[in-house]
């Protein structure tokens, strides 16, 4: 399983020249880029003591972590076919290995994060080591989706661009780049039932008060990442004869 | 000892009938009321055992349900009905290079590849040298797998898969790899392996090695079993055939 997880880590950047350094450089890049954009229109409207820069970049860090997981892992199944079809190996261990990496990728991810507060003022709260606690149980939430993901994507072709306009959809429907206040009161109850938006919320809070976490946020990511990885083993488990002579 | 048992093994894959796997085309065939789902059956009520200290050699023409009885013993493929039990720990040689990666350098392979079959990677870390010197690739193996020949990442699957004694080894058609010179190495280990396994299944189209190797064998035909006993018998039955 461990070997599985740094497999996973090394060779996604296997053949860069920077390597590991794009774990970095990537939220860093994007972050950038929508803020120079965004930071003219919206740094305003968010309440006074909140930064605009680690506020959007806490966004993509998690975003991220969310679609890379969610992705990797509906393909591991089918990636994976050459081993599964020969060797004995619990299935569950691949997509569940990506969630994994994607979570050690978001821990790494959280340097870059600390060193944008310090430039833009932000401090950095008490409560930091809490974030492990959204990590976590985003690496559940993203494991589950991935583990019935993986299922379907052996059975359809279309899979893959069904998932990515999925994702898409879902990230403009998190507060990444805007602050939700900006949203009218009917579009913000939507976002409220989006469960990434509580993940965030609470992260956001956690690292540095940038956000408020309300008691809902706390229950409803609990609540979504338990659910998640519990009916994701369920599916997995009962769909997998069948998936497996598919391979 | 009973060390596997096999009892009405029946494998039956679904299998769309024109395989176009898009939702879309799915949706539309359920509309108008013909979802061409066909069962393909794969085996049939096939029944064995493998006691300690035989070599159990399976014949059939391509198709015949060779490799996916073969799956199952791995337990790989749950059987759709019927029980496949074996005891000890399954070393599969099927297709070996399956698990092996071209990012990852060689010895990273052999590492991840002895995971995969469940040993011990303390050990055989200690053994990566060997193993590659066996293989005869010593000098490749901190390269990336993809600059490897495939004649070499044969060589070295076959090193890693063969490196540890296990107690059941099933065979598909991996005899021996590689050139000439290798070949013989292999063919040596492998009957150095089947010697000490306490039960071999073995699938082969080579029926002098079937002669040689096996104490007994079973014809699969279609999924059914035509014909099980006696080697000798039987390989002359499916010749004959």
């Amino acid at each position: 399983m461990s070997l599985l997880v740094s497999r996973e880590l090394t060779m996604r950047y296997k053949r860069s020249v920077l390597g590991i350094g794009w774990t970095f450089l990537n939220p860093l890049i994007t972050s950038f880029v929508l803020w120079t954009i965004f930071s003219y229109v919206w740094a305003s409207r968010l309440p006074g003591d909140q930064q605009f820069a680690p506020y959007l970049m806490a966004g993509v860090l998690l975003v991220n972590f969310f679609n890379q997981s969610v992705a990797l892992s509906s393909e591991s199944i089918a990636n994976n076919s050459g081993i599964l079809t020969k060797v004995y190996v619990p299935p569950q261990i691949f997509p569940l290995s990506t969630s994994l990496a994607g979570l050690a990728n978001f821990l790494i991810g959280l340097i870059p994060l600390s060193i944008v507060c310090l430039i833009s003022g932000q401090p950095i709260a008490w409560t930091f080591p809490l974030v492990i606690i959204v990590g976590v149980c985003l690496s559940l939430l993203t494991a589950g989706i991935g583990l019935i993901l993986s299922v379907l994507y052996v059975r359809f072709d279309d899979m893959r661009n069904i998932i990515n306009v999925l994702l898409m959809i879902l990230m403009y429907f998190t507060p990444v780049f805007y602050p939700i206040s900006i949203l009218s009161p009917r579009l913000q109850q939507v976002i409220q039932l989006n469960p990434l938006n509580s993940y965030l919320d609470v992260f956001r809070w956690a690292f540095s008060n940038n956000a408020t976490a309300t008691l809902f946020d706390w229950l409803f990511m609990f609540i979504t990442s338990f659910a998640s990885i519990i009916l994701g083993r369920w599916v997995f488990k009962k769909f997998w004869p069948r998936t497996v002579a598919m391979l | 000892m009973t060390i596997i048992k096999v009892e009405n093994v029946s494998l039956t894959y679904r299998v769309l009938k024109n395989r176009t796997s898009s939702i879309k085309e799915l949706f539309r065939d359920a509309v108008k009321g013909r979802v061409r789902i066909q069962d393909f059956v794969a085996l049939e009520d096939v029944s064995f055992t493998v006691e300690e200290g035989e070599v159990l050699a399976i014949l059939g023409r391509n198709g015949a349900g060779k490799s996916t009885l073969l799956k199952i013993l791995a337990g790989v493929l749950p059987p759709t009905t019927g029980i496949s039990l074996v005891k000890g720990k399954v070393a599969p040689m099927i297709e070996l290079a399956a698990g092996f990666h071209p990012e990852m350098t060689g010895a990273e392979n052999v590492l991840f590849y002895s995971a995969l079959m469940g040993r011990d990677l303390r050990k055989v870390r200690k053994r990566i040298f060997e193993i590659g010197e066996w293989a005869g690739v010593t000098d490749h193996m901190d390269f990336p797998l993809r600059t490897f020949s495939s004649g070499m990442t044969a060589r070295l699957a076959f090193s890693t898969a063969t490196d540890e004694p296990a107690e059941v080894l099933l065979i598909d058609e991996v005899l021996s790899v590689g050139d000439a010179e290798f070949q013989e190495k292999s063919r040596t280990r492998m009957l150095d392996l089947i010697q000490g396994g306490s039960a071999v299944v073995l699938v082969s189209h080579d029926m002098s090695a079937v002669r040689r190797l096996a104490t007994r064998a079973i014809w699969l035909e279609k999924g059914i079993v035509r014909m099980s006993g006696n080697p000798e018998e039987v390989v002359a039955a499916y010749e004959a055939n």
